[in-house]
């Protein structure tokens, strides 16, 4: 049999850039992509528009099922093909998927697999340790790879509804034990999607106080830009949503234009901005290791400078 | 009810030296818990304080975890009893390696209705042990938990995902990941710390556990080294806040970012 | 467990880990709080320790302890902007143990000295800030540290310069700047090989700079720099009140001491490791608070007890030595079961006849004397004026010396009656 490589998440955006990333990769060696794919006709029609060559489809969810009892499905399907690898989509939910199917396979995966470089045979990629202050360059020597894959790493390809491929129904396997779903609550659709956002102000714990942030969204609004932050002001303060966070366990981001204001520029934050076209830092000490990261470095008081910079902006439109 | 929670030892990023070379070197760096683990640690505790039972804290890795700070470190925080399993080949295990490891000494370890474990290790974060460790003692097994909650013999957990939160019910015993704003670790008291000297520790080797298989890394290591910081201009913008703004202003249209 | 103890020691600097090895040695129940995370990791020191006394409390140090370098080359260096002159001392007794002086790095070097109380039994408490000493009917019963409290029959300050716990039992008054310098100090990261090849050292032989003069830009202190195994400490000590009144910061004073043409040679290429500012009494005797009350003894920094004579600061001795003596106090009064201030009074007795007190009252005169302003900017100035007439070589006929070494002090502006006041005060204070 022909070596596969199967990418499977939830997220139908996400799936769309497994896609296209396990298609660059089985080029190398003739190997074809299949989609492992919970959901109805349309989702697996979306997975051949976005390229899989094949589907292994496992059926429709219930809305009180949990897309963790198909995990048990997922393994004996798993261990009866073999494929050379699979990449999950690195959600929390692709990372349970991912854990315990490593686990049932003997293998390791290695999660937020990023640069993948097949050059000597394999697969290596790397991996970020120490929230970002290091790389590791990884590769598994498993029979089958397990990886996960976050989102912006590989571009979606432009979808084609005409394409068609094989399916393969896959029987369910009754898990050992489930969990009942009590409650689901939907959190409030995400109010910005940082890793589209053109221009970014992001603010740091050098903002005295929540309604000091109102300056952001001002400065932010001139630029027609987002604003995001640094944790801390996420979680612990709660100023601001979760998805407003850049980093490590964060967005990543790559604006045209990122511009900080008392963000101290720890490599955790630093990791999410590193593809942006221009880095613009106003801090008040000298040292911090943002300005070394920076394209124009502002060493000055952020309730002096952006006041500022908002009214100058004013005057020139 | 008796709650294992899994804890790693980790060197401090901010020991971390940079060689020329761009490879890294953390031999000199101090060994700390991680910090993530703090969390579970504390939701451990707060539901032994509720329940009553017992909260034992285990950790495998080298003879780092043997040091008597760190033993008093993680004591300090709550647990009544250590267990540690150390060995030299622990030094770079991956993470199948340290959950077949977690799962000998689980068993050894008896009676158990509850594994907790912290959202990711912070130096390597794969966020994948926990959900191994789960898996292969076959336990009903979750990551991204938010709150737990014990009450008749079941569990109510809350999962917090990336676009709803989950209410399950599930039975014990399990295997969860907490996340990292489930609770607040308190500070070590000074009553904690003295007692802490005076607590049992376990200490295994890795023949004192019947650890079945071939012991080989899954994953590779085939390099660690700085990020490259890109190349940036590093242009310094001085003057009045009035001057300064007129300056930025001037270099960003010049970039077309305006 | 007891919930109260023999004695409570607040701080594990040198003073209180000092002590709790003592005690613990003594077979006493010893509670060491530490608010840093370990001994050590919160603590700044230029880096040379005249270690005899460190004999004295763990016999062989030098075969345990981490050190880094034996101090073998003392040199005071006089300088101006431009132009330096040195009094270079080597000692070949300096090479052998006990050592007359160690360089160390606090983190390591206190982290051991609180290991060693430890093992010896006391049980030291890291991470934990004492907020308040808890006094009833006059006597110091134990600490609370937020909300929890602990008893014991004696407590130990020994929690350095800034001992708030000394002033809120009023037991000192606040500094005032008169009596205070500020240290800067940088640990600046080398190969081994540089550092030896730059100094001239052979093994583990290390170099002790003094450095008057230009380094504090005309206010009164002085600089230092001291060599370890793969580090240089370097920085200054400056007094708090004139630096004041120049306005500048601590920092920037730093920063041109780094760059001035002598001191940059021999920090080239270095890694900035570390960066810290610490106060230092510097009032000598005349800032000694009351040490001894009901159930409580100062020791160490706490009790004001350094000495900086401008080419040396010295602290790190005399709070091991306080801190001996402390736990000594501390023994004699369990004998008797009497912990009150008379109980514990042996203590003033057995500083004073210890060399701290002595090198105190040596030094009694240096905080004024290093004031006298000609010693930063006139004498170096005057020196190297001499130095470079003699060495400079224009064809001329050479004067004798006696009349050159008269005209540099005529053009320093300097009257040879000044000179002979200085020397005077100075031989006496130094
Ligand atoms: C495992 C791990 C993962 C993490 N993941 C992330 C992540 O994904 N994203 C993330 O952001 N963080 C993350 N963190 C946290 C990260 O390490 C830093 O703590 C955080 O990024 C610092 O945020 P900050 O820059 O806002 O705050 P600080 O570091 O406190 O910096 C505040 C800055 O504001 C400046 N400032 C203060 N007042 C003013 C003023 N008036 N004008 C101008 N400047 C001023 C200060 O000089 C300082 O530089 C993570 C940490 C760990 C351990
Ligand atoms: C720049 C500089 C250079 C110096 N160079 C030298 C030198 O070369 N040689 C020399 O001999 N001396 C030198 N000294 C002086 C020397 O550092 C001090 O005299 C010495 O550190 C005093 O030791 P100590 O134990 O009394 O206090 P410290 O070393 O200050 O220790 C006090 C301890 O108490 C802890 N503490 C404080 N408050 C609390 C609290 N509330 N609760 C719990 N813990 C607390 C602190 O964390 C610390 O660990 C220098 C000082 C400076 C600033
Ligand atoms: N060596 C170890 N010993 C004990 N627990 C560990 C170890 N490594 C990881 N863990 C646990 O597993 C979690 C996830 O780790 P990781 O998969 O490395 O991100 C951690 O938060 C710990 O709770």
């Amino acid at each position: 049999m022909a070596k596969e490589i199967w990418v499977f998440s939830e997220k139908p955006a996400l799936l769309a850039e497994l896609i296209a990333n396990a298609l660059q990769l089985a080029k190398a060696d003739g190997a074809s992509v299949a989609a492992v794919v919970v959901g109805n006709q349309q989702v697996i029609d979306q997975a051949f528009a976005q390229g899989a060559q094949k589907v292994y489809a496992l059926g429709e969810k219930a809305a009180d099922v949990l897309l963790d009892d198909f995990i048990p499905t997922i393994i004996s399907l798993t261990k009866s093909k073999t494929p050379a690898l699979i990449i999950i989509g690195a959600t929390r939910q692709g990372k349970a998927v991912a854990g315990r199917l490593s686990a049932a396979l003997d293998a390791s995966t290695i999660t937020d697999a990023k640069y993948f470089n097949q050059d000597s045979g394999g697969i290596e990629v790397t991996h970020l340790i120490f929230g970002g202050g290091a790389i590791r360059i990884e590769k598994a020597n498993t029979a089958t790879v397990v990886m996960t894959q976050g989102s912006s790493i590989v571009d979606a390809l432009p979808p084609n509804a005409s394409a068609k491929g094989e399916v393969e129904s896959v029987p369910f396997v009754q898990p050992a034990w489930k969990a009942t779903l009590v409650e689901r609550k939907q959190k409030p659709p995400a109010s910005v999607n940082l890793a589209v956002a053109k221009k970014i102000v992001c603010v740091g714990r050098g903002i005295a106080k929540k309604e000091d942030l109102s300056m952001a969204f001002d400065l932010a609004g001139i630029l027609e830009g987002e604003v995001a932050a640094t944790r801390p002001l996420t979680e612990g303060l709660d100023w601001l949503p979760r998805e407003r966070y850049i980093g490590v366990s964060g967005a990543t981001v790559k604006p045209d234009l990122y511009l900080s204001m008392g963000v101290s520029g720890q490599a955790q934050h630093t990791v999410g901005i590193t593809d942006s076209r221009v880095i613009v830092a106003i801090d008040k000490d000298k040292e911090a290791p943002i300005f070394p990261q920076a394209d124009y470095c502002i060493v000055g008081d952020l309730y002096q400078v952006v006041p500022a910079l908002i009214t100058a902006l004013k005057a020139r439109k | 009810m008796n709650i294992i929670v899994c804890y790693k030892l980790i060197p401090d990023s901010e020991d971390m030296v940079i060689k020329p070379d761009g490879s890294i070197s953390l031999d000199q760096a101090e060994q700390v818990i991680s910090e993530y683990d703090l969390l579970a640690v504390e939701a451990g505790l707060q539901l032994v304080e509720k329940n009553g039972g017992k909260l034992m804290a285990l950790s495998v890795g080298t003879d780092k975890l043997l040091n008597s700070k760190s033993k008093k470190d993680i004591l300090s925080r709550g647990p009544d009893e250590l267990y540690l399993v150390t060995d030299a080949s622990l030094a770079n295990a991956d993470t199948s390696q340290t959950a077949k490891t977690l799962v000998a000494a689980i068993k050894k370890m008896g009676d158990c209705d509850l594994v907790l474990f912290g959202e990711g290790s912070g130096d390597l974060y794969f966020q994948q042990v926990g959900l191994q460790v789960g898996e292969l003692l076959g336990l009903p097994t979750f990551n991204a938990i938010s709150k737990i909650d014990v009450a008749d013999g079941k569990l109510t957990v809350e999962r917090s995902l990336e676009d709803e939160i989950d209410v399950y019910s599930i039975s014990l015993p399990a295997a969860l990941a907490v996340t990292t704003d489930i609770n607040v670790p308190r500070l070590p008291s000074m009553k904690e710390i003295l007692k802490a000297s005076k607590k049992p520790v376990v200490e295994w080797s890795l023949q004192d556990l019947t650890i079945t298989g071939d012991g080989k890394p899954r994953v590779d290591v085939l390099a660690v080294r700085a990020p490259k910081s890109a190349d940036r201009k590093r242009i310094k913008i001085e003057g009045s806040p009035e001057d300064v703004a007129q300056t930025l202003i001037g270099y960003l249209s010049k970039e077309g970012v305006l | 467990m007891d919930d109260k103890f023999d004695v409570i020691i607040v701080g594990a600097g040198l003073a209180g880990s000092a002590a709790a090895l003592k005690l613990a040695q003594a077979g006493l129940e010893v509670v060491l709080v530490e608010r840093g995370p370990y001994p050590g990791s919160k603590n700044l020191s230029g880096g040379v320790l005249y270690g005899r006394i460190l004999n004295d409390l763990v016999p062989n140090y030098w075969e345990e302890a981490p050190i880094e370098r034996y101090i073998t080359n003392e040199r005071v260096v006089f300088m101006t902007e431009q132009a330096s002159f040195n009094i270079d001392f080597k000692n070949q007794a300096f090479k052998e143990a006990p050592y007359n002086a160690i360089s160390v790095l606090r983190g390591k070097f206190d982290r051991w000295l609180g290991e060693k109380a430890e093992e010896a039994g006391a049980m030291l408490v890291p991470g934990i800030k004492v907020d308040e000493v808890i006094v009833e009917n006059g006597r110091a019963v134990g600490i609370m540290a937020g909300d929890e409290e602990m008893r014991s029959d004696v407590v130990i300050l020994a929690d350095g310069t800034n001992s708030f716990l000394a002033e809120q039992l009023g037991l000192r008054k606040k500094f005032e700047h008169s009596h205070m310098a500020v240290g800067v100090k940088e640990l600046i990261g080398l190969p081994r090989e540089t550092i030896e090849d730059r100094f001239n050292l052979t093994g583990d032989s290390g170099v002790a700079y003094g450095i008057v003069g230009y380094a504090t830009q005309g206010v009164a202190g002085g600089g230092f720099l001291y060599t370890n195994k793969e580090t240089i400490s370097i920085g200054l000590v400056m007094h708090l009140d004139e630096l004041i009144e120049t306005g500048k910061k601590p920092s920037e004073m730093m920063e041109e001491f780094l760059a001035n043409s002598l001191i940059e040679p021999l920090i080239r290429g270095g890694k900035m490791l570390e960066y810290g500012a610490h106060m230092v009494p510097e009032g000598g005797l005349a800032m000694t608070p009351q040490l001894v009350m009901d159930g409580l003894l100062i020791a160490g920094d706490a009790a004001g007890l350094s000495i900086n004579n401008g080419f040396v600061v010295r602290g790190m001795d005399l709070a091991l030595s306080t801190g001996i003596s402390a736990a000594e106090a501390v023994l004699a009064a369990k004998k008797k079961e009497d912990f009150s201030a008379a109980g514990l009074g042996i203590y003033r007795q057995l500083i004073d006849d210890s060399f701290v007190m002595k090198d105190m009252k040596t030094y009694a005169g240096a905080p004024s004397f290093m004031k006298t302003e000609r010693l930063y900017e006139a004498y170096p100035e005057m020196l190297v004026n001499l130095m470079t007439k003699i060495y400079t070589h224009n064809g001329q006929p050479k004067e004798h010396m006696v009349p050159i070494a008269m005209k540099s002090l005529k053009e320093s502006g300097i009257s040879l009656f000044q000179v002979a006041g200085d020397g005077l005060k100075g031989a006496r204070s130094l």
